[in-house]
């Protein structure tokens, strides 16, 4: 970027980044028409995956970068499939359609919400969250044109209307698990790399000295709350469009809807776009494996969690980024200084600010 | 017992690794087949899919689980003869963690990975509804069981001008339990005033429902129903509800209560003096370690009854009668029978008169037309579809009775057949009594 006499450059991308972006592009082609050559049971694997991965980097986002622990992000995913029951089977709306539809109305519930979790903080502010979520599932199981408290099933017409054809429907469901997957990595990538990212990362590391340095902290936090609820929604209107079935207690699920996310983006590390990614498969490995063991299956797993948490709460991420200085996601800028013409001089010294 | 023993296509082995596998399942196939290793074709394998909370708040249901599945399948041999020949069986079981998304989680992974001849679940609307659901979508033959007909049908969307394609279930109604419950308590003097407890979940909903659930029926008995609304599961204080029942005067309680909210209503209940002559509840007393929770308090409390050592049917596949299975299961595991005992041992029962009658178990149209034509007689009772209240109903057995102690016995209390007008066939075993 900027570079002269001063012997340094500003730089964003790194080789990794460069080299991963060329693998992405090409696991991606693989992804995409993994229809054509592959089974249903991966493509359901994958959409599952897909999810999950997108719950888990709209909640790093919040969490990882905003400094929002939110423990009720599953008031916003039981309301986006709770919008797609009542679009599609009241309204009448294409289902596929009815899934930005999803993530519109949790962002439209997400701005009043945001008004009472933000008058907390820190651990409050995370109960409160959860509070909420409670609140929302109690709210829908009075309301009997929902199912109320019993829930209710997608009629099997709506979902055969998708498409024509089990192949093609199944399909459908398919890119669009894949879209709402990388378009949040997409989304978080582009936010962080914004100038809306520098805020995030300030506030992050120090609310106050944010708000001196002109940072605008409430208002960059409404945002990226409002936006990972309009994520968290659609990602819900996906879900329940492949579970066929909500109910309050499986919509507002906070263990699988909170619990896990948290347990993949701790796992895979907390504030990097690449943790969640590792984390989802470590997750999915684990659960492959394990799933049939029962309770044990959940045991192994929390201790997997707290054994993290206590001797590396940078992650499976932050570990690999530390011992190999790796970054497929650059959104951090780098001062790079050219050897040859080295001679120290400050410049006007903002890039050198930035470099965190 | 989940046995996945498939391994080619999803986890990448090796094409050398794929055919080694092959040739030592070959090999080991040839030496089952009792003295015949080179003539034999190999046995084609058919794979029953099932459902089930073996982990989570519903787990005492599955607690018969894994005997059922183990005696099934020792007494059969692991084989089936069928229309096309002697198929090996395979069952496997899959646990719903008593989630109802990781229950559609499971049923889909039943479907599409393991590709399921037959899908089955049972126990409670959270897992047979999302397992059906997923059945029905995918074009997969299903049979569940161990949930009301009502909820399992209406709770799913279900018309009964049309009913579902795919989906089969047996099990009683919410007709069957409103004539129990009015039977146990015509046999006693009462003021014929009743207190409901109903939940807002898929059961209480179902028999609060006031056309379709218990209020009708019990104002046409003459019955008086103290109906306080829907309540959350796992509430920690029922005193409203027990003031309300007790300025109505009433001396019957009844519902379908989760059983630690049965436990907490009925503490609070005799702290607050609320002592009422009968209480009859669905879900709550269907297990013995509930009423033992409740100590001496248990002593003739009231519950329907769907299965019992002393119902009078025996297995298509062991040929047990109930009170041997009960046994059975006691001797393997140390505890008390509890009802679904036989339904978890039922639902096998059925499964596989399904697959020994289908022409090609690889067409689900064929199995499907299988599970139509069903009329089997079961350890939980006959089963066969037609003549139920829709077309994916069928209709089981129900009758009513009451925990009473048992201090000479090796479990603290035993569920005795104290009303039996609505299956004459189950024998009673006591006469109905009021509570202290």
């Amino acid at each position: 970027m900027s570079e002269g006499a001063a012997g340094y450059r500003v730089e964003r991308s790194t080789r990794a980044s460069r080299y991963g972006a060329l693998a992405a592009l090409l696991g991606l082609a693989v992804l995409v028409s993994l229809p054509f050559w592959g089974g249903r049971a991966d493509m359901r694997t994958i959409v599952e995956i897909a999810y999950y991965l997108a719950l888990a980097q709209l909640w790093n986002l919040l969490a990882g970068y905003a400094g929002l622990v939110s423990v009720g992000q599953q008031a916003f995913l039981g309301l986006g499939g709770y919008a797609l029951f009542a679009f599609a089977i009241h309204a009448g709306v294409h289902p596929l359609a009815a899934i930005p539809l999803a993530g519109i109305a949790a962002a439209l519930f997400a701005v009043p919400t945001a008004f009472i979790v933000f008058r907390l903080r820190g651990a409050y502010f995370a109960i409160g969250t959860w509070v909420v979520a409670e609140v929302y599932m109690l709210s829908f199981a009075q309301v009997s044109a929902l199912g109320g408290g019993s829930g209710m099933s997608l009629p099997a017409a709506v979902v055969k209307g998708i498409a024509h054809g089990r192949m093609w429907r199944e399909t459908a469901i398919y890119w669009t698990g894949l879209a709402i997957a990388l378009g949040s990595i997409a989304l978080v990538y582009l936010l962080l790399r914004s100038r809306h990212g520098l805020a995030l990362t300030a506030i992050r590391d120090s609310e106050a000295a944010s708000g001196s340095l002109g940072v605008d902290n409430f208002r960059t936090k409404i945002w990226v709350y409002i936006v990972a609820a309009f994520g968290t929604g659609m990602v819900g209107a996906l879900v329940f469009l492949t579970k066929l079935r909500i109910s309050p207690e499986a919509g507002f699920n906070v263990v699988d809807w909170t619990a896990n996310v948290i347990f993949i983006v701790v796992i895979g590390g907390i504030g990097t776009i690449e943790g969640p990614i590792i984390g989802v498969i470590v997750f999915f490995v684990l659960r492959e494996l394990l799933a049939d063991f029962g309770s044990w299956y959940l045991i192994v797993l929390g201790a997997i969690a707290v054994l993290m948490m206590l001797r590396a709460p940078q992650g499976v991420w932050g570990l690999i980024a530390e011992r190999f200085d790796l970054r497929f996601f650059p959104v951090q800028r780098r001062l790079v200084f050219d050897p040859a013409s080295f001679s120290f001089v400050p410049g006007d010294g903002r890039e050198g600010k930035r470099g965190q | 017992m989940t046995s996945k023993s498939r391994t080619p296509g999803r986890t990448g082995s090796t094409r050398r690794a794929v055919l080694k596998a092959g040739a030592a399942g070959a090999a080991g196939a040839a030496a089952l087949s009792a003295g015949f290793p080179s003539i034999v074709r190999a046995a084609d394998t058919v794979r029953i899919g099932y459902v089930s909370p073996k982990t989570g708040p519903l787990a005492p249901f599955a607690e018969a689980d894994e005997f059922n599945v183990a005696s099934v399948l020792e007494a059969i041999g692991g084989k089936v003869e069928s229309a096309s020949g002697s198929l090996d069986v395979e069952i496997i079981v899959k646990d719903s963690q008593s989630n109802p998304n990781r229950a559609a989680e499971v049923a889909s992974e039943l479907i599409l990975s393991d590709e399921v001849h037959l899908l089955c679940a049972g126990n409670t609307p959270e897992t047979t509804n999302p397992v059906a659901d997923q059945a029905e979508i995918n074009e997969v033959p299903c049979v569940t069981t161990l949930c009301p007909w009502q909820p399992y049908f209406f709770g799913r969307g279900g018309n009964p001008a049309e009913g579902f394609q795919w989906t089969y279930h047996y099990f009683w109604g919410l007709e069957d339990i409103i004539a129990v419950f009015l039977n146990l308590w015509n046999k006693l003097e009462t003021n014929k005033v009743v207190g409901g407890l109903y939940p807002n979940d898929g059961d209480g909903n179902a028999w609060g429902d006031p056309e379709l659930g218990f209020p009708k029926p019990l104002a046409g008995a003459g019955y008086t129903l103290i109906d306080p609304g829907r309540y959350q599961n796992l509430s920690d204080d029922f005193s409203a509800q027990i003031s309300e029942f007790k300025d109505a005067g009433a001396e019957i309680v009844t519902g379908v209560v989760l059983p630690p909210d049965f436990t907490t209503f009925w503490t609070q209940s005799a702290q607050q003096g609320f002592r009422p002559k009968a209480a009859t509840v669905g879900k709550a007393l269907l297990f013995p370690v509930s009423v033992e929770a409740l100590g001496d308090a248990g002593h003739n409390l009231s519950s329907e009854i769907w299965w019992s050592p002393s119902h009078p049917f025996t297995s298509s596949l062991t040929g047990q009668t109930c009170g041997e299975l009960a046994a059975a299961f006691t001797a393997a595991t140390g505890k008390q029978w509890s009802q679904p005992v036989g339904y978890g041992h039922s639902i096998f029962e059925v499964a596989l008169d399904i697959v020994s009658r289908a022409d090609d178990i690889n067409d689900p149209e064929s199995m499907l037309a299988s599970i139509v034509s069903t009329n089997v007689s079961t350890i939980a009772g006959p089963v066969s579809w037609g003549s139920g209240p829709v077309k994916n109903v069928a209709k089981m057995p129900l009758v009513g009775g009451q925990w009473r102690r048992t201090p000479d016995g090796p479990f603290g209390y035993d569920l005795v057949v104290t009303s039996n007008e609505t299956a004459p066939d189950v024998p009673a075993g006591g006469d109905m009594e009021a509570i202290g």
